[in-house]
């Protein structure tokens, strides 16, 4: 078997196989992004919401968090955070302020990042707005994340 | 082809259904791995590596469905921790009994036996 | 010992390789203990601070280790001296200063006052996953790898083509080609995770394929001796599957980011062929140990690259496949059970191939065909250990994340996450002992490299 597999064959099929499947990938890619509008919930995409990813990502939240399922394992998902604080914005804004600034003793607990109201806006509603992604299965599984 | 070729095709043939058994090909392997057992005169290369694949499986089928049922059977099946030592001890035993059998169609191919170890030398 | 001289330049990048992996075992070792005293260093160095420097010193070092590994063996398949040596000790310094400043930025600011003094808002790129690097970082790393690309590229269309340097140069270009998606961080949430997937997912289980495989089978082809034909089909056949099953299979990221439905399928089918070019390399290692014609005297080097197969695919093949199908993932996803396979296959494939590098170059570096007996035997029991406890700290996380899925996602009464991490405290402390025995295993084999012993008797071809 080994005798009649060259080396050529094996180059074929690397060469052959690379190509076609990056031209799938790209189709599939363009597909996708076509298609989007149905489920990314484009429709409440906002200025506000625009700056709130903006300060979800200056403040390296996905470093503790997960948002639908990405990100670090220390800390509870945020992609549904919205429905599980009763679909309350000011739920989640309560959260944020109301974070202490040495901790809890012995426990994880949130920094203190100090966001003026302006940005405590935006972020919540980035995380309203991530909440109305239509995932598959309705991902995650339960509210808990 | 001269007997030792075809002994050697036949051996690597055992090894290659064995770890076939092991991953995709599981019960059907085994099969065939018993039919090439039969075929095989005693003492030659591909009776060897019969009986490897043969001891190998059993043993992995011991060790996989055979503990794994009893963790199940003993855990109870709606207990959390019982999945936790399946899962963690199927995937990690499992993954070994497809390393040894890899290493062991590695050597069919050469029909060497297994006890020259390679880092002893 | 080297064959060309400009292969030295290697040892730089080596020795800061290694530096900066210690600092990210260090920074791993505190997190690990802020996962069960959540107080640990607070509020000086918070968790996210810490876990940005132990995944981003890791995708330095490892840059590193690529560009060392590269340096030391383009000249050497080309036949011939380093285009520019000066380009890559001026392109060293100046990574290596600008991942160091990165590195302090972290520790020093916190990182929304970074994101300003960095100018975030021109080009914002940070705070993303991995991708956490001020943008005039990502900047710096395009120069220098497009440096880098410059140098090898040239030494290697000016001298000897082998399969083994063409498929690394691929593999290069591909590494920069697709970090060049980080700069593009839409709003949409959905379309910047997706995108984010095209550096994360093409990069390990991608093109960084293509330098590990390429890697591997240089330092075979040294310490065997077996024939440069055999392992160059090998290595076409193994990058093949690599491609063919990784380059769709990113679609297991596009389960649950809003993206369609046909993902499920592709991601689940192509994915699950991702475990073969894995098992395939440890089957080409096997064979080619195993068909050795010469014993070369760097038996440690044989340890790592027999070790760097067969860890590739326990950590990326089989704890990839463990969770990879919709259907579990759809449990799995985004707990314990994610860090266990990222902690075994990062350290399987791409620092253990590194590592094997450094092994076989690096007393050919310093003008020895391989280690003393004493320095051989304590980097052979360096690998143990960092290996075995490796396997254990994926084998916590495996429970701490199995328990997790279930009492937080399939149980009937479902308990909220930080309840459910108190539950699993126990598998966190003992991955924290784990990980201080790697940690001993690390110092051990930085000591080797200045162990004193007998020259090992060489059975010379």
């Amino acid at each position: 078997m080994r005798e009649t597999f060259t080396k050529g064959m094996a180059r074929n099929i690397y060469y052959g196989g690379a190509v076609f499947f990056l031209l799938v990938l790209i189709g599939l890619t363009f597909d996708t992004v076509k298609g989007l509008p149905k489920t990314d919930n484009s429709e409440n995409m906002t200025e506000l919401v625009a700056a709130g990813k903006r300060v979800w990502e200056r403040n390296d939240c996905i470093g503790c968090h997960t948002l639908l399922g990405e990100g670090a394992y220390f800390a509870p998902e945020l992609g549904n955070v919205y429905t599980r604080f009763g679909e309350s914005t000011e739920a989640i804004k309560g959260f944020i302020k109301g974070r202490p600034v040495d901790g809890i003793k012995g426990r994880r607990s949130m920094p203190q990042f100090n966001l003026t109201d302006e940005e405590l806006d935006a972020v919540a509603e980035f995380l309203k707005y991530v909440d109305g992604v239509k995932t598959a299965r309705d991902w995650p599984p339960n509210v808990q994340g | 082809m001269n007997s030792d070729e075809l002994q050697l095709k036949r051996a690597s043939k055992a090894a290659l259904f064995s770890l076939l058994n092991l991953t995709v090909l599981p019960v059907i392997g085994f099969i065939i791995l018993l039919l090439i057992y039969q075929k095989s005169s005693s003492d030659s290369i591909d009776h060897y590596y019969s009986v490897i694949g043969i001891k190998t499986n059993v043993f992995a089928g011991i060790a996989l469905l055979l503990v794994s049922g009893l963790m199940i059977l003993l855990g109870g099946f709606d207990s959390p921790w019982t999945w936790v030592y399946v899962v963690s001890y199927f995937t990690f035993v499992h993954a070994l009994f497809i390393l040894f059998a890899t290493w062991v169609l590695v050597r069919s191919w050469t029909g060497e036996k297994l006890k020259k170890n390679i880092l002893s030398k | 010992m080297m064959k060309y001289e400009s292969q030295g330049v290697a040892k730089l990048y080596f020795i800061a390789a290694i530096g900066l992996f210690t600092g990210q075992i260090l920074f791993g070792v505190v997190m690990g203990l802020q996962y069960v005293m959540g107080d640990f260093l607070f509020p000086e160095i918070p968790f996210n601070v810490a876990r940005m420097v132990h995944t981003n010193l890791l995708i330095v070092w490892l840059l590193f280790g690529f560009m060392g590994s590269a340096y030391f063996l383009v000249p050497e398949e080309s036949e011939r001296e380093l285009y520019a040596p000066w380009l890559a000790k001026l392109m060293f310094w100046i990574f290596l200063v600008a991942g160091a400043l990165t590195i302090l930025g972290y520790l020093l600011v916190p990182y929304a006052q970074l994101a300003d003094l960095t100018m975030n808002d021109l080009l914002p790129t940070m705070g993303r996953e991995f991708l956490e690097q001020p943008t005039i970082t990502k900047i710096g790393i395009v120069i220098v790898a497009l440096a880098f690309i410059f140098n090898i590229g040239m030494t290697i269309l000016t001298g000897r083509k082998t399969v083994i340097n063409l498929v690394l140069l691929t593999g290069l270009v591909g590494l920069a080609v697709f970090f060049l998606f980080s700069f593009y961080n839409p709003d949409n949430i959905v379309l910047d995770k997706y995108f984010w997937w095209f550096v994360v997912h093409l990069w390990v289980e991608g093109v960084w394929e293509l330098i590990m495989a390429s890697l591997l089978a240089f330092v075979l082809i040294k310490v065997t001796g077996v024939d440069r034909e055999v392992i160059e089909k090998w290595l076409y056949i193994i990058i093949a599957m690599a491609l063919i099953s990784g380059l769709v299979g990113t679609g297991h990221h596009f389960f649950w980011i809003g993206t369609p439905d046909y993902w499920q399928w592709l991601g689940s089918i192509f994915s699950a062929l991702e475990p073969i070019p894995f098992f395939m390399m440890t089957l080409f290692a096997f064979n080619v140990v195993n068909k050795r014609r010469r014993d070369h005297p760097n038996k440690a080097a044989v340890l790592w690259a027999l070790g760097t197969a067969v860890m590739a695919f326990l950590g990326a093949g089989v704890w990839g496949f463990l969770h990879t199908l919709a259907p579990v993932n759809y449990y799995t996803h985004g707990t314990q059970v994610t860090a266990a396979h990222g902690h075994m296959a990062f350290y399987g494939a791409y620092v253990m191939v590194v590592l094997t590098m450094i092994s076989y170059s690096m007393p050919l570096m310093r003008g020895q065909k391989a280690g003393n007996q004493k320095a051989q035997v304590l980097e052979m029991w360096s690998f143990w250990l960092m290996t075995v406890s490796m396997v254990f700290i994926t084998l916590f996380l495996t429970g701490a994340g199995i328990l997790q899925v279930y009492l937080q996602r399939f149980s009937e009464d479902p308990l909220p996450f930080m309840v459910v991490q108190e539950k699993v405290a126990l598998f966190y402390w003992m991955r924290e002992v784990a990980g201080l025995v790697f940690l001993i295993g690390l110092i051990l084999y930085i000591y080797s490299f200045f162990a004193k012993g007998d020259e090992v008797v060489f059975a010379e071809d």
